[in-house]
C-alpha cells in the first residue's frame, strides 16, 4: 500500500469510527462542544503517533506472552503525558474532558491500530497510520460536535452565531442536542450517510422478507 | 536471543517499565508547578469576582488575579461552635476532602438535611473583604445535592450579614440548557440585593416558581424561576435553606453581627 | 446500608455507564446481536467491575493520592499521577486471573464467555468506572456498592440493547441503517428514556 493510500483509507473508506466502530465512546461524550472535540482529537491523534512509533521501533523484540501487556502499558504511558500536559497548559479544557482523556488508554482505536499496523510495519508507515486515523476519528468528532454545538447552543467554539431567543435574539436552542442521546441519533444518520454514498460499506442484513406475491396473479 | 524465552520476556518488562515511569515521572515533576499555580488561578477567579474590588465585566490580568487573592483575608469558621478557628491553616485546608474524615465531618440529622448531602465538613474555609478597615463583605463557601452531581458555589453576604452581594457557581453538572440557568449572568445578577432572611430572622430566600413581581411581598427574598429546570432550582433553595439554617451558617452569623469579625 | 443501596442504584439508573456515559460502546456494538451472548459479556463485567473498582480503590487511598503513605512516613509524596497505569494493570492482572480461575473450576462458563474475557481489558466502561471512583473520592465501602452498580447497569444496557437488536432481525430496514445505524438509534432513544428516571426521589 503506497504511503498516500495509508494515509487517506482511514479517512472516509476504512473509518475507525463509522465502519469499524472503534473508539465511540470519546466520539458521543464530548461533542457538544467543539473546541472540546478539538481538543480530543489532537490528544488522540498525538497518543496514536506516539504509540504506534514505540510500537513499530521495539515490534522485533516483542515476546508474544507480554505482547499486549507492553502495549497497554505504553499505551498507559503516553496518555498520563498527555494528560499532565494538558492539565498544565489548558486547565479549563482538561476539566471540561475529565475522564475522556484517560480513557483513550482503552480506545479501541488506539489499539487496535497497534495490533494491526505498528506490529508489522516500520516506523514511516505507522506514523502515516496513526496521522491517517488520528484523521478519520477527528472529521467525525467534529462533524458531530458542530451540529451539535450550533444547533444546541447557537455557538460555536464559544463565538455566538445564533442569537439565542432568551437573550433577545430569534433563535430557540434545540437543548436536546447538548444531551447525550443526541449524539447516538447524529452518528446513527452519519452512519447512514456514508453507506448510502459508499454501499460498499453497508452489512448484509441477516433476513431479507421475502417478497409479497403479487395480488393480480391470485 | 530467542524472542520466546522467559528471560527475554523479563528483560523486555523491565526496560518498557522502567521507560515508560521515567517518562512520565519526568514529565509530571516539570510540569506540577504550572499546575499548581493555575489551580491557584482558578479559585482566586472565582473568589476575586465576589469581592467587589474589581468593577463588573473588568477582566484583570492572571497575575492581578494572584496578588488580589494573595491579599485576602482567608479565615476557617467552626460551624458548630459559630465561631473562627485560628487552629487550622486556612490556606491548606481542603474542605471537601474533611467531608471524608470522621474527626473533621460531622453527620447531618435527617430532618434538617435539606441539601441531601449526608455529612458535612465541622469547618469551612471563608473570604473576610475589608472596606476601609471594617467588614466589606464575608464570602462563604456552599453547596448541595443537584439534579445530576452536587452544586458548588461561592456566595458573598454585604456587612449586615444579611443582604446578598453576589454569588458564583464554580462547579456543577446540570441539565445543558435546563439546569445550568443557574449559570447565567442574568439571573445571578437578580441575587444582588436580595435578603436571607427577614426582619423577625425566619430565613425567607428562595427560588420562586414563577416570575417575581417588583413591588410584591416575596420581592425582597426571591429570584425568579428557572423555566424547565425546577429540579435544579428546587435543589438551590433547598442549598440555601440547609447553609443559612440552624445546622449551617446562621448561628456563625449572628455571633459574628454580635462580636465583629476583628482585624486583617 | 441506605448509602449503599442509594450508590447503587445511582450507579444502575442515574449514571448509568453505557447510556449516560458512553462507555464501553465499542465492545458491545461490534460484538454481539443476541441476548444469550450479551448475557455472558453482563455477567463477565459486572464480576470485574465488582471487583477492579474496590481494588483500585484501596490502591489509591493506600498508596497513590498525596498524604496516603503517610504510615510509611513519606505522607508528602504524591503519586496520583501514576493512577492510570495501576489501574489499567490492576483490571488486566485480574482480568487474567478471572480467566484462570474460570477456566479451572467453571469450564461451563468459561466457554460461554470465550473471547470476551481478555477483551474486556479495552472496555472503556471497567477503566471508567475506576476513574470515576478517584474522581469522585468514594469511600471503600461505598466503591463496592459504585463498582456493582456500574457493572449491573451496564449488563442492563447491554442486555436490552440485544433484546432490541434480536427484534429488530426481520425488520426492512433501509441499507445505509442496517447494523450499525439502527443500533445507534436505538440506544440514543433507550438514552433518553433513561434520562427520564433523573428527579426521582425516594
Amino acid at each position: 500500500m503506497t504511503s498516500k493510500e495509508t494515509f487517506t483509507k482511514p479517512i472516509v473508506r476504512e473509518n475507525p469510527v463509522t465502519l469499524h466502530v472503534l473508539g465511540i465512546c470519546s466520539a458521543l461524550a464530548i461533542t457538544n462542544s467543539l473546541t472540546s472535540s478539538l481538543i480530543m482529537s489532537v490528544c488522540l491523534t498525538s497518543v496514536l503517533v506516539m504509540t504506534n512509533v514505540a510500537i513499530s521501533l521495539i515490534r522485533k523484540h516483542l515476546p508474544s506472552s507480554v505482547r499486549l501487556i507492553v502495549q497497554i502499558t505504553i499505551i498507559a504511558s503516553a496518555v498520563t503525558v498527555i494528560d499532565q500536559v494538558l492539565t498544565a497548559y489548558l486547565p479549563d479544557a482538561a476539566r471540561t474532558l475529565s475522564v475522556y482523556v484517560a480513557l483513550i488508554v482503552t480506545n479501541c482505536i488506539v489499539l487496535g491500530r497497534a495490533e494491526a499496523c505498528a506490529m508489522k510495519q516500520g516506523v514511516g508507515a505507522s506514523i502515516l497510520d496513526a496521522l491517517g486515523n488520528g484523521l478519520g476519528y477527528s472529521i467525525v468528532l467534529i462533524i458531530v460536535a458542530v451540529i451539535r454545538e450550533l444547533f444546541g447552543n447557537g455557538s460555536l467554539m464559544g463565538y455566538r452565531i445564533l442569537e439565542l431567543a432568551h437573550e433577545g435574539g430569534w433563535y430557540e436552542p434545540n437543548a436536546m442536542l447538548l444531551l447525550a442521546p443526541s449524539a447516538f441519533f447524529i452518528l446513527g444518520f452519519l452512519v447512514w450517510g456514508i453507506r448510502t454514498w459508499k454501499p460498499e460499506q453497508v452489512e448484509k442484513a441477516d433476513f431479507k422478507p421475502a417478497p409479497l406475491p403479487d395480488r393480480e396473479k391470485r | 536471543m530467542n524472542n520466546d524465552s522467559p528471560l527475554k520476556a523479563f528483560l523486555v518488562i523491565l526496560v518498557t517499565a522502567a521507560v515508560c515511569s521515567s517518562l512520565v515521572s519526568a514529565t509530571v515533576v516539570t510540569l506540577r508547578p504550572i499546575q499548581l499555580n493555575n489551580k491557584m488561578l482558578d479559585r482566586s477567579r472565582n473568589i476575586i469576582k465576589l469581592t467587589g474590588l474589581v468593577e463588573e465585566g473588568a477582566t484583570p490580568s492572571d497575575e492581578k488575579m494572584l496578588e488580589l487573592y494573595r491579599g485576602m483575608d482567608v479565615r476557617i469558621v467552626d460551624i458548630d461552635q459559630a465561631e473562627f478557628n485560628s487552629e487550622l491553616d486556612p490556606l491548606s485546608f481542603d474542605q471537601r476532602r474533611a467531608v471524608n474524615d470522621p474527626d473533621l465531618s460531622v453527620a447531618i440529622p435527617a430532618d434538617q438535611d435539606f441539601a441531601s448531602l449526608g455529612r458535612r465538613s465541622r469547618f469551612a474555609t471563608v473570604y473576610v473583604v475589608f472596606r476601609d478597615g471594617d467588614l466589606g463583605r464575608l464570602i462563604l463557601p456552599v453547596h448541595g445535592a443537584g439534579m445530576w452531581a452536587p452544586i458548588y458555589a461561592y456566595i458573598a453576604l454585604e456587612s449586615d450579614l444579611n443582604t446578598i452581594a453576589a454569588i458564583t457557581f464554580y462547579e456543577q453538572n446540570e441539565t445543558p440548557g435546563l439546569g445550568d440557568q443557574i449559570l447565567r449572568p442574568a439571573w445571578q445578577a437578580q441575587w444582588k440585593g436580595r435578603q436571607i432572611y427577614d426582619e423577625v430572622g425566619d430565613l425567607r430566600f428562595a427560588v420562586s416558581h414563577g416570575k417575581v413581581e417588583p413591588g410584591s411581598a416575596t420581592s425582597l427574598y426571591e429570584v425568579d424561576a428557572l423555566t424547565g429546570a425546577t429540579v435544579s432550582a428546587d435543589a438551590v433553595t433547598s442549598m440555601m435553606h440547609y447553609w443559612f439554617g440552624p445546622h449551617g451558617y446562621r448561628d456563625f452569623l449572628q455571633h459574628i453581627l454580635e462580636h465583629g469579625t476583628g482585624e486583617h | 446500608m441506605t448509602d449503599f443501596i442509594d450508590t447503587f442504584f445511582r450507579a444502575v439508573f442515574l449514571e448509568n455507564l453505557a447510556l449516560a456515559y458512553f462507555l464501553g460502546m465499542c465492545t458491545f456494538l461490534a460484538v454481539s446481536k443476541q441476548v444469550k451472548t450479551t448475557i455472558g459479556l453482563g455477567i463477565a463485567v459486572i464480576v470485574v467491575e465488582a471487583i477492579s473498582v474496590p481494588v483500585n480503590n484501596i490502591l489509591y487511598n493506600v498508596v497513590l493520592r498525596s498524604g496516603a503513605l503517610d504510615w510509611a512516613n513519606l505522607g508528602h509524596l504524591d503519586f496520583s499521577y501514576l493512577g492510570l497505569l495501576t489501574q489499567i494493570a490492576v483490571i488486566a492482572a485480574m482480568i487474567q486471573i478471572l480467566e484462570m480461575v474460570l477456566s479451572r473450576f467453571f469450564p461451563a462458563l468459561y466457554q460461554t464467555l470465550g473471547i470476551f474475557l481478555p477483551l474486556l481489558t479495552v472496555n472503556c466502561a471497567i477503566l471508567g468506572a475506576s476513574l470515576f471512583m478517584v474522581q469522585r473520592d468514594i469511600g471503600f465501602v461505598d466503591s463496592i456498592a459504585y463498582g456493582l452498580g456500574a457493572g449491573v447497569g451496564w449488563a442492563l444496557a447491554v442486555i436490552m440493547l440485544a433484546g432490541l437488536r434480536e427484534k429488530m432481525r426481520y425488520s426492512d430496514i433501509p441499507a445505509g441503517l442496517e447494523g450499525l445505524g439502527i443500533a445507534f438509534m436505538t440506544t440514543g432513544l433507550i438514552s433518553l428514556a433513561f434520562m427520564s428516571i433523573a428527579g426521582l426521589s425516594f
